[in-house]
C-alpha cells in the first residue's frame, strides 16, 4: 500500500489542474489515467479555447494540455499512465490495474476527475464499421494522422458536431451534412458559421433514418421530424457518405463517485448522473472531490478551473496554505469560473430555454440558429458591426459576433484600442472607433470563433479588399484566383487573393485578403481556391 | 490513402518506422507503434469481427478502447481491442467470429 496526499483519478484538464495546484503548494500527487497518453481530450482540441487570457483564451487546446502537462510534471506530479483506478473503499483507498497487476494506494484526499463518456443513438445500421463517434473521428485525425474516409454525415449540432465537422474539413474529408433533431443548432453560431461558409448544409428537425451497406457505410437516409418527434412521411433524404459521425451529447462517468459512495443526483442540463459537490468541487463524502465533466458538462476551460478550485481546497484541509492565500485563490478562481459560466450557452443555474434577444436586446439571428450563417439583413442591430457611413472612410473591422458567449480576445489583441467587450466578457463586442484601424488583423487571427471580417470598400474602383481568417491546406498563394463565397457557402464572384499572412503569433491561421467586386464587400466571407465552375 | 500528410494546424505526425504485419493471412503495411486499428484502416480493412449471435460486423467506433467494437484475435489471442493495441513489425491480426480464438466454426 502507497500513500499520496493527493490522488488524482485522470489526467484531462480538471484532473491536472488539480495536480498542478496541489503540488504548487507542496502536496505529494499521484495522477491515474487509464489511457496511455495524458491530457485528457485537451490533445484532440485543435481549435482555439473561448475565454478571456486567464482561461487561456485563443489558445488552441493540445497546446493547453502540452503546458499543464510540462507544468503538472515540473511540480513533481507522478503520472501514472495505462493505470485503470477499478475500485473505491473505505477511508480513501484505491485499487489501480496497471498493466495485468492491481496495485493498493492510500490517499489523504482524492479527486476525481474521470470526465465524460459519448452518448449514442441506434437507428437501422448504426452498428455498421463507419459509424462511429465523433471523439474517436478527433482521436483518428488530431492524433493518429488519419481521415476516418471520405464524405462525413455529423450527427449532432452541439459544438462537438460543428468543431469536429471544422476539423474534419481540416483533414481533408468533406462533411455531407450536419443533422439535429432539434429545431435550433445547438452549438455556438460562430462555430457552425465556420462551416456554413465552406458550403455544408445544416437540417434541423432531422434526425437519421438508417445507415445503408452490408460490411461498411455507403449512404445514410435522413428524414425530417415533426414537432412530436416523429418522422414526416415522404421527406427522406439519401446522402452518400462513408462515415456517420455521431456528436449527440456527453454523460458524466461518475461510476467512481457512486463506487466511493458519493451521494449522486440526476441533473439533466449537466449531462445525468452527477455527484452532489459543495462550491470547492468535495463530494458528500469527505475528502473525496469531483472536478470537471464528471460533475456536469462543460467545457475544458471551466473544467481547469474546477481543478484548481478543487487543488485550492485539499491544500488548504491539510495546512498547505493559509486560510487568508486559500481564499484569495479561491476567489479569484471562481470569479474566472463564474465568468465563463455566464451568457447564452452558460451553466449559471437552471434550466435554458432558448432564448429569443441577445443580453444586449438584439434579436438573436434566426438563420443563425437554424442554417448556421448569419443573414445580412440582421446584422446591422449588432455593435460589432460598421455602418456604412463608417465604412465609405476605409478599412474597418466587422465583428459578427452575435450570441452571448464569454469570449473577449478581440479586445486583448488589438493594439488601437477600438474593440471594447467590457469586464462581462459575454458582452458582444462593440466597435468603438473604426477610425484607428490599422488593418493590422490580430482581431481576425485571434478571434476562437472566425467571425472578425476585415472589409476595404475603399480598396479600388468598384473592387473591394476582404480578409478572412484561413486554416485550410493548401494555403493559396497572392495571386491566384478562386471564389469568393458567401455566409451561406454560395459562390458570389470570382476573387483574388491579394496577400495571405501568417506569423508565429497566428498559430496556424492564415489572414488572407482577397479583392472582391465593390458590391459583395459585405457578404464575401469565405475563399474558395480553384476555378469559377462550381455551382452557386 | 487516409494519411493525413499535410495539415493546416498540427505539425508533422510522428510516425513509427514501417512495418509489415499480417492479416487474415495477407501481407500488409503500417507504422510500428500506431494503433492496429489504424493501420487496418490505412488499408481499407474495416470489419474487425463478427458478432457471435447475428454474426454483424463491427469496426472502430470510440477508438479509444471503451466500447470493444474493435476487438480482433492479435497473436493468436481474441477481443484484442485494436484501437488501443500498438502494432508491432510481424504481427498477426484476425478477423474474429464470435467471442473467443475457434474461427467461424466456434459461433455456430
Amino acid at each position: 500500500m502507497i500513500r499520496y496526499e493527493v490522488i488524482i483519478i485522470g489526467a484531462g484538464p480538471a484532473g491536472l489542474s488539480a495536480a498542478i495546484e496541489a503540488a504548487a503548494r507542496g502536496l505529494k500527487v499521484v495522477v491515474f489515467d487509464e489511457n496511455d497518453k495524458p491530457g485528457g481530450q485537451l490533445f484532440k482540441q485543435i481549435h482555439k479555447f473561448f475565454g478571456a487570457k486567464e482561461h487561456q483564451a485563443r489558445e488552441r487546446g493540445f497546446r493547453i494540455g502540452e503546458r499543464l502537462l510540462a507544468q503538472a510534471v515540473g511540480l513533481g506530479v507522478k503520472v501514472v499512465l495505462g493505470a485503470q483506478v477499478v475500485g473505491i473503499f473505505d477511508n480513501k483507498q484505491i485499487t489501480v490495474m496497471i498493466d495485468t497487476q492491481m496495485e493498493y494506494y492510500v490517499g489523504n484526499s482524492i479527486v476525481i476527475a474521470t470526465g465524460a463518456s459519448e452518448n449514442v443513438i441506434s437507428f437501422p445500421g448504426w452498428t455498421l464499421p463507419g459509424v462511429i463517434g465523433a471523439g474517436a473521428a478527433q482521436t483518428l485525425m488530431n492524433i493518429y494522422g488519419l481521415r476516418p474516409g471520405s464524405k462525413v454525415l455529423m450527427v449532432g449540432s452541439g459544438n462537438v458536431g460543428v468543431v469536429v465537422g471544422y476539423q474534419l474539413i481540416q483533414a481533408g474529408c468533406q462533411v455531407a451534412a450536419v443533422i439535429d433533431a432539434a429545431a435550433h443548432i445547438g452549438g455556438y453560431g460562430v462555430h457552425a458559421a465556420k462551416i456554413a461558409r465552406m458550403g455544408v448544409p445544416f437540417y434541423l428537425s432531422h434526425t437519421i433514418a438508417q445507415a445503408h451497406g452490408t460490411d461498411r457505410v455507403c449512404g445514410a437516409t435522413i428524414v425530417e421530424v415533426d414537432q412530436a418527434w416523429q418522422p414526416v412521411p415522404g421527406s427522406e433524404k439519401f446522402l452518400d457518405v462513408d462515415v456517420i459521425c455521431l456528436a449527440v451529447g456527453l454523460s458524466p462517468m461518475s461510476q467512481l463517485a457512486r463506487l466511493a459512495g458519493c451521494l449522486l443526483q440526476d441533473h439533466p442540463h449537466k449531462g445525468g448522473l452527477v455527484p452532489v459537490c459543495d462550491e470547492y468541487g468535495e463530494t458528500t463524502v469527505k475528502d473525496i472531490y469531483a472536478a470537471g465533466d464528471v460533475a456536469g458538462i462543460e467545457e475544458a476551460s471551466s473544467a481547469m478551473l474546477q481543478g484548481r478550485i478543487a487543488g485550492n481546497a485539499i491544500a488548504c484541509r491539510h495546512g498547505y496554505i493559509s486560510r487568508t492565500e486559500f481564499e484569495r485563490y479561491h476567489a479569484e478562481y471562481k470569479t474566472s469560473l463564474m465568468q465563463l459560466r455566464g451568457g447564452t450557452f452558460g451553466h449559471d443555474g437552471g434550466e435554458k430555454t432558448q432564448p429569443k434577444h441577445t443580453a444586449e436586446g438584439q434579436p438573436l439571428s434566426q438563420t443563425l440558429l437554424t442554417k448556421g450563417y448569419l443573414d445580412e439583413r440582421e446584422l446591422t442591430v449588432f455593435p460589432g458591426i460598421p455602418g456604412e457611413a463608417a465604412r465609405k472612410q476605409g478599412l474597418v473591422a466587422v465583428l459578427e459576433c452575435t450570441q452571448n458567449i464569454p469570449c473577449n480576445p478581440c479586445q486583448d489583441v488589438c493594439p488601437k484600442g477600438c474593440i471594447k467587450v467590457g469586464d462581462k466578457i459575454t458582452n458582444l463586442p462593440v466597435m468603438v472607433s473604426s477610425a484607428h484601424c490599422s488593418g493590422c488583423g490580430l482581431c481576425v487571427i485571434s478571434c476562437p470563433g472566425q467571425a472578425i471580417f476585415l472589409v476595404n470598400e475603399t480598396y479600388a474602383d468598384n473592387f473591394a479588399a476582404v480578409s478572412i481568417p484561413y486554416e485550410l491546406v493548401p494555403l493559396p498563394v497572392p495571386g491566384s484566383k478562386g471564389m469568393a463565397c458567401d455566409r451561406s457557402g454560395a459562390v458570389l464572384a470570382e476573387a483574388e487573393v491579394i496577400s495571405v499572412r501568417k506569423n508565429a503569433k497566428s498559430d496556424g491561421t492564415a489572414l488572407l485578403t482577397m479583392k472582391v467586386p465593390g458590391q459583395w464587400a459585405m457578404l464575401a466571407r469565405f475563399f474558395k481556391p480553384g476555378a469559377a465552375l462550381q455551382e452557386g | 490513402m487516409y494519411r493525413i500528410e499535410n495539415h493546416p494546424i498540427l505539425p508533422e505526425f510522428h510516425r513509427g518506422k514501417r512495418v509489415a504485419f499480417l492479416f487474415d493471412g495477407k501481407e500488409y503495411e503500417g507504422f510500428e507503434g500506431e494503433p492496429i486499428a489504424i493501420a487496418l484502416r490505412d488499408n481499407g480493412v474495416m470489419v474487425h469481427h463478427y458478432t457471435a449471435k447475428r454474426a454483424e460486423p463491427r469496426g472502430i467506433f470510440c477508438a479509444i478502447g471503451r466500447c470493444n467494437d474493435c476487438v480482433m484475435i492479435v497473436d493468436g489471442a481474441p477481443n484484442i481491442r485494436t484501437c488501443v493495441t500498438p502494432l508491432q513489425a510481424g504481427m498477426k491480426v484476425e478477423t474474429q467470429y464470435g467471442t473467443s480464438n475457434e474461427g467461424v466454426t466456434g459461433r455456430q
